[in-house]
């Protein structure tokens, strides 16, 4: 259980310097480009992965629902804006802020009216993650190393 | 450098995008595989990027010369997109084991943000350093409370 839990923080700390090295390149060439070399990168990346496990295959594709290509998008467009605002506000608070949007998108999206209890939870869920966002954007200008 | 009100707004957008990035992409991956799905998300999102770059360009390149220290890239910083894609793979084991889901993405967003703080503290990658305040740690608190309650509550 314990080398899951390892596998899972080590997971986190991967996230991390990815989205690190992509604010360390937006700052050298812009957010939009440092998205391309990030998903470029990763498209042969993974496409290596997949001729070398032999998964590599179109059968797959037929039943796939077309708007699930949309994915693509939202990435470009969140890779870019990651790196563009971590620079600015470290990689904590991106980081934060980021986990604090990534949580309120899950509960819009599974909402499931029933379970009150639930509901509840979640609605107290959200609420102490805003009074969060509502302390990092006060604390910003003490954050400041000058 | 200037921290503007905006940026943690955007911040919060961008948390938004990523969680309807995941949803969609794991719903291809129920009808494809993690592996291959995550192929194509990224074939995509290159695409798309190309797209934004040719769009965005004009406006960017007067923001770029603000950063006179960061015009030549250094080359490791072209390959943040090995581990971004490396993720998936390790998700895959540990959403697999007794940890599941809810574990996975717990221990997850404790690692991301150890990582954020240890990145902030040292500089990691040149980013630039920060010192942190008593409110952070309230911030950090918060959030993970809020994100514990919605993973296992739920």
């Amino acid at each position: 259980m314990i080398d899951y839990i390892l596998l899972a923080i080590l997971n986190g700390a991967v996230i991390g310097i990815s989205r690190a090295i992509n604010g360390r390149l937006s700052l050298a060439i812009g957010p939009f480009k440092a998205s391309f070399w990030n998903h470029i990168i990763g498209f042969l990346f993974l496409a290596s992965m997949l001729i070398v496990t032999g998964r590599f295959s179109f059968d797959v594709t037929t039943d796939i629902p077309i708007f699930t290509y949309l994915a693509g998008f939202f990435g470009a467009l969140f890779v870019a804006v990651n790196s563009y605002v971590l620079p600015r506000v470290g990689a904590t608070k991106a980081v934060l802020l980021v986990i604090s949007g990534q949580m309120i998108c899950s509960v819009l999206i599974d909402y499931k009216s029933g379970n009150i209890l639930s509901i509840l939870a979640q609605f107290f869920g959200v609420a102490i993650i805003l009074l969060g966002v509502y302390l990092a954007k006060s604390s910003r200008s003490r954050h400041l190393k000058i | 450098m200037n921290e503007h009100s905006s940026d943690w707004l955007l911040a919060l957008a961008g948390g938004l995008l990523l969680g309807l990035m995941i949803n969609y992409n794991s719903l291809m991956a129920k009808h494809s595989t993690p592996l291959f799905a995550s192929w194509v998300m990224h074939g995509i999102g290159a695409v798309t990027s190309l797209l934004f770059i040719t769009v965005f360009s004009k406006k960017f390149s007067a923001n770029n010369k603000i950063n006179h220290q960061y015009t030549q890239g250094p080359l490791w910083a072209y390959f943040g997109g090995i581990p971004g894609s490396l993720t998936m793979i390790l998700a895959a084991i540990t959403v697999n084991s007794r940890l599941g889901l809810s574990g996975t993405l717990a221990f997850i967003i404790a690692g991301q943000v150890l990582f954020g703080l240890v990145c902030d503290i040292f500089g990691l990658f040149d980013i630039p350093k920060r010192r942190f305040a008593l409110t952070d740690f309230f911030v950090v608190l918060s959030v993970l409370m809020g994100s514990s309650i919605i993973i296992f509550l739920k």
